[in-house]
């Protein structure tokens, strides 16, 4: 299996555990647009969520290792509506009640990517998730790394999943 | 018999987020004696400190990934303790593999909440712990 075959494989879990917990715990649909190669370190939003991500793939008796990323990047205003809806009290700037949403946005996530990524032979690690903010913040992610970005959308607006996969 | 309104109830959580979450949809529930910590460390002492008081938790609702001391550690502590053996205790957790769930119940887990979930969702948790 190719690196873009995996990579492809990888992120479908993820996409769909962002659809599902938005669903339940921020009580919004969510839309995916079109992935798009990222190439430069520059986050999208105002706010990015980080989970650092290994696990080994057990594939045709074979058992290799990877490393990945997985980001939630959002502006502040959608950021600030997802926080409202999910802790039930509105919020209208990014303050310390609330930086914790994304990290526990991305926590849930993953904890449902990893049991869905299970079937297809990957076995994850997760890590603690991190937070970063201000305009034009960096994430960084491993060097030689591909990143795809897929815009994502829920009423509360638009924000930036970010992932990438690295064999090894 | 379900578990009372004024049922004094511990919500462990390294991530405030999470806390303040379960806080929220225990209070639309009807639950106002809610206590927190960040961490099953704190946890731990407020439950002994709790007992010792003579007004020991009703319910414990716990994450199971922590840094200092996880959930499933705080557990097996509870379990091993004679005065705390049949304390009720919920696990929250992000992760949802069947093994999880099957070291949880080795442990004596009273019962098991995989996150997402919703207030109706955690109501059934515990209205099945309390039945």
């Amino acid at each position: 299996m190719s690196t873009h075959e995996k990579f492809i494989n990888f992120s479908k879990p993820f996409i769909d555990g962002a659809k599902n917990v938005f669903k339940t715990m921020v009580f919004s649909e969510l839309e995916h647009g079109k992935p798009q190669l990222k190439s430069n370190p520059i986050a999208k939003g105002d706010i990015s969520a980080i989970m650092g991500l290994s696990g080994k793939l057990i594939k045709d008796g074979q058992e290799t290792t990877f490393k990945g990323m997985f980001v939630m990047s959002f502006p502040e205003s959608t950021y600030c509506k997802v926080a409202s809806a999910m802790l039930m009290e509105e919020h209208s700037e990014i303050t310390d009640d609330i930086i914790d949403v994304g990290a526990e946005l991305t926590n849930i996530i993953t904890g449902n990517a990893k049991k869905n990524l299970n079937p297809d032979g990957y076995f994850l690690d997760m890590s603690t998730p991190s937070t970063v903010s201000g305009k034009d913040h960096k994430v960084n992610y491993p060097s030689n790394t591909i990143v795809i970005m897929i815009p994502m959308n829920s009423s509360h607006g638009e924000f930036f999943i970010e992932l990438c996969y690295q064999d090894g | 018999m379900p578990l009372k309104q004024d049922a004094k109830i511990i919500i462990i959580d390294d991530m405030q987020t999470m806390r303040k979450i379960i806080k929220n949809m225990l209070l639309k529930m009807g639950h106002k004696n809610l206590e927190e910590a960040d961490d099953g460390i704190p946890g731990w002492e407020m439950i002994q400190n709790a007992h010792e008081s003579g007004k020991p938790y009703d319910l414990i609702i716990s994450d199971w990934n922590m840094p200092g001391m996880t959930g499933i550690d705080l557990l097996k502590k509870i379990r091993s303790t004679d005065a705390y053996k049949k304390m009720p205790f919920l696990m929250v957790t992000a992760e949802a593999e069947q093994q999880n769930v099957i070291i949880a119940v080795k442990a004596g887990v009273s019962n098991f909440i995989v996150k997402p979930f919703s207030a109706v969702q955690l109501q059934d948790k515990i209205d099945k712990i309390f039945k």
